[in-house]
């Protein structure tokens, strides 16, 4: 069924947009596609000509609002904070309601990241590639080959989207149980780092893994919210004799701290869902907290990325910064918290456009020598390694916890 | 489509190649608004959008779009605030945005000249690199484009020191209706060759011609800058320091006023604490040789507050400091906007020594309407924006807005001011401007629109 309070949701979070034109310059869409529609302004414009009846909900402008990073760079620069981000989230909430669901492939992107027997066998075939030898050819083959198996674990690398805000630092006290959870990204495509970041989080305090299940992002960024909040309930029921859980993909750190806000107006759930954001923290996060040093100052020169949904969406930039600058010598790129085009399955919807994006970023990264490109989130990971071979050897691109 | 449009369509595709002509709803609609409070929907929707890169382009589309008869809105970056750049009457909206180009910057001369889609902040930075300075600083010079500059004759916080666009411009290439191209002005200083006509088309609002390049004059780069926050009990208070600096010969770079509603609105989007009892705040900034220039000068400017009854005094002692402070002014307009459903943010400009009259008649006005009219503006040379807040979904309010939109208007004249500083006059100010030009006034714009452009098609339904 049609819910036309999506529409007008959105309408009522553009709101605020005067037009003014200030997100003009910072959205990454826009500086490689410079069409009004493109940008945060024609975007809060679309959201309200729907709902006010002057545009006609056609394929044409579900394609406009689809074609967003969801990256939220408009919104941070926006002078009354407009949120673009989710108003496109509910407008394509409503296109997929309309639709009676979503389009093919994100149904079947959020069919496997629902199962975790998908997941791990997702991890399996990929380690198996990486024995081979084959993981250079990875990124290049994210975007094609919808007819081999393995394109729809890849697909997975979605890593998703919809920041919702800044999500407050975790304030639960150290010394607890510490669970990690494994975001798809970081288990299907980065299971070293993965291995990684469970022996720093076990050089501190005993932690386990757990079974957990996809964190949602990409289900409630394609319009399928249903399968979010499942999702989200068998994830916070998993994680309740934990007292802090630590993620290594900015994108689930950022999805699991805004749970608690999708449950507000749920009596059954509303304090679970509360007492788990709280107790998530990223990786870099915890780690600073506890007091992490590196065994040792290597002599190698790093750049950090911010991913979106950890600078933006959890406001966390000084401490993976701290953790470099211990562990090597730290130089700042430009336009360092630019979106880097991953954004989810944007990176293989418009494999053009996100080329684009990762053009200026590879330079900006070029242009400060670092050997190492370092992130936080496995959807970055995967476009800046493709500029890291786009570059000819120039850099590296790893996880943090790869290089701490 | 008309059927004229169709008929050249193809010759336009040709003239600035078929991706840079958009005939998608989508497309149109996205060209249809600007940064006024026109409503959104119904939208003004151009035909077409047509975005050439070169003049010659521009040239080839006006020949096109006169020999047809067909209206053409020109357009930068779409963040004017009186529906400038809005295709009232359809047709085709000339997108000037890919023409970005910073041609030359001569610095023996002090001159730089651009393309119009150069936004006005990377102008500035290509100049502040070679020690140059554009001082013109509309609040959206960000990302506004130096064309829309022009055709709107832009103002901006420095004018109190340094004049307003108009000040700088040397020369001008514009594409005629007819798709002539023309040269105005030069680099020579001194030039009486003729009628001003570079004065004429800039603030000609794109309703004379279509400015392809623009030769700018530039001074060398003040060395030193310094920020300061006055807060005071009142207007009043606020508006006497400034005009006291003034007499006293203190020349800020800068002198903005924010009344209370103004000032709340931004402190709560920015999370600021500010003394209790603040209900106005003056924004200064110093520009001269050195750190002791500056010093001494804020001390002046200190003693002077503090005779009109300053509250607090604040100098910035750090670039985040001034940053800080001067974001409190650049984000000052998008949060009034967001105070209420609707705001009609009004430019009247007034002899500066009438400025704490006219803000007090603005709160009579307010007062009377039972309407909230936050006011700011650059108390520096006497424009003010007063900004109507109100519901215009409410058909009992907007009755109300509109006569308070009136006397404000009547206020602003009857102290010897004017309708608009440095916005234009554009859509939203058209059913005023007989009331302060006269008839004799207006027929003589009439007169010199009917010159060049007689078919009327460049820009129609605009400025009256």
């Amino acid at each position: 069924m049609v819910n036309r309070n999506l529409l007008k949701e959105a309408k009522d979070l553009a709101a605020g947009c005067d037009r003014c034109g200030t997100c003009l310059t910072v959205c990454p869409l826009f500086k490689v596609q410079d069409l009004e529609r493109v940008s945060a302004r024609g975007k809060n414009a679309i959201a309200r000509g729907l709902a006010e009846g002057g545009l006609e909900p056609g394929p044409e402008a579900r394609a406009a609002v689809e074609f967003c990073l969801l990256c939220r760079a408009c919104a941070d620069n926006c002078p009354n904070k407009v949120p673009t981000d989710e108003a496109m989230i509910r407008v394509r909430q409503h296109f997929t309601d309309a639709a009676g669901g979503p389009t093919a492939k994100y149904v079947l992107l959020g069919g496997v990241l629902r199962s975790r027997r998908m997941v791990r066998l997702g991890s399996l075939s990929l380690g198996l590639m990486r024995r081979l030898g084959l993981l250079r050819f990875l990124p290049a083959a994210l975007g094609v080959a919808r007819e081999f198996p393995r394109s729809a674990f890849l697909e997975a690398f979605a890593g998703p989207a919809a920041l919702g805000g800044q999500a407050p630092a975790s304030a639960a006290p150290l010394g607890g149980r510490v669970a990690y959870f494994q975001g798809c990204g970081m288990r299907m495509m980065f299971p070293d780092a993965a291995r990684s970041t469970l022996a720093l989080l076990s050089g501190i305090a005993p932690a386990t893994a757990r079974d957990n299940v996809c964190c949602g992002l990409p289900h409630l960024a394609h319009g399928m919210g249903g399968t979010f909040l499942q999702l989200a309930r068998e994830n916070i029921a998993l994680y309740e004799d934990a007292d802090i859980v630590v993620t290594d993909c900015a994108s689930c750190g950022g999805a699991l701290k805004h749970l608690a806000g999708h449950f507000e107006a749920d009596p059954v759930w509303k304090d679970r869902a509360a007492a788990f954001s709280a107790k998530v923290m990223d990786l870099t996060e915890y780690l600073v907290r506890a007091g992490y040093r590196s065994a040792g100052k290597r002599d190698l020169t790093f750049t950090f990325h911010d991913p979106c949904h950890l600078a933006r969406g959890q406001g966390i930039r000084a401490q993976p910064r701290q953790l470099l600058a211990d562990a090597g010598t730290l130089v700042e790129m430009a336009e360092s918290d630019s979106c880097c085009g991953g954004a989810g399955t944007f990176h293989m919807d418009h494999p053009e456009t996100a080329g684009l994006i990762l053009d200026r970023k590879r330079r900006n990264i070029e242009q400060t020598g670092a050997q190492v490109v370092v992130t936080a989130c496995p959807g970055c990971l995967i476009q800046l390694t493709r500029a890291a071979e786009a570059s000819g050897g120039k850099f590296k691109a790893m996880h943090i916890s790869q290089v701490i | 489509m008309e059927a004229a449009l169709t008929s050249i369509l193809d010759d336009l595709r040709r003239a600035v190649g078929a991706g840079h002509v958009l005939d998608s709803g989508l497309d149109r609609f996205g060209y249809s608004y600007d940064s006024s409070f026109l409503p959104l929907v119904p939208a003004r929707l151009p035909d077409l959008v047509v975005r050439p890169r070169t003049a010659g382009e521009v040239s080839a589309v006006m020949a096109l779009a006169h020999a047809h008869g067909i209206p053409v809105t020109p357009r930068g970056a779409a963040s004017g605030r009186t529906g400038g750049s809005v295709p009232q009457a359809g047709g085709i909206v000339l997108a000037l945005d890919r023409m970005t180009s910073i041609l030359e910057i001569d610095e023996s001369n002090m001159m730089v000249t651009v393309e119009p889609g150069v936004r006005t902040m990377d102008l500035y930075e290509a100049c502040a690199a070679r020690g140059l300075f554009y001082p013109p600083d509309p609040a959206s010079w960000k990302f506004c484009t130096i064309g829309g500059n022009i055709a709107e004759n832009a103002g901006g916080m420095r004018a109190v020191k340094y004049g307003v666009t108009h000040d700088y411009v040397m020369g001008l290439q514009v594409v005629l209706a007819d798709g002539t191209l023309l040269e105005t002005g030069g680099k020579a200083i001194k030039n009486v060759t003729g009628y001003d006509l570079t004065s004429l088309f800039t603030g000609s609002e794109g309703t004379l011609g279509v400015i392809t390049r623009i030769l700018l004059r530039l001074i060398p780069m003040p060395k030193a800058r310094g920020v300061i926050r006055i807060l005071f009990r009142s207007m009043d208070d606020g508006c006497a320091t400034v005009q006291r600096m003034l007499q006293e010969d203190i020349v800020p770079s800068v002198a903005e006023i924010m009344d209370e509603i103004s000032l709340k609105a931004v402190a709560t989007r920015r999370s600021m604490d500010l003394p209790a009892g603040s209900a106005c705040c003056v924004l200064i900034e110093v520009d001269g040789e050195d750190a002791a220039s500056l010093e001494s000068q804020s001390r002046r400017i200190e003693a002077v507050a503090a005779a009109c009854g300053s509250l607090d005094f604040r100098v910035a002692q750090s670039q985040a400091e001034a940053d800080e402070l001067w974001a409190v002014r650049r984000g000052l307009s998008s949060a009034v906007a967001a105070l209420a459903p609707n705001r009609l943010g009004e430019d009247i400009s007034v002899p500066r020594g009438a400025f704490p009259e006219v803000v007090r008649r603005i709160r009579a006005i307010a007062e009377k309407y039972a309407l909230a009219i936050p006011v700011f503006g650059h108390a520096g040379d006497g424009n003010l924006h007063p900004s109507v807040l109100c519901d215009l979904g409410d058909p009992e309010q907007a009755g109300r807005v509109h006569q308070a939109v009136d006397e404000i208007f009547l206020a602003a004249l009857a102290v010897g001011g004017t309708l608009s500083g440095e916005h234009g006059i554009g859509l939203t100010k058209r059913p005023y401007l007989e009331q302060a030009l006269g008839a004799a006034g207006v027929r003589a714009l009439r007169a010199v629109k009917s010159g060049l452009d007689p078919k009327g098609i460049l820009n129609p339904g605009k400025i009256w």
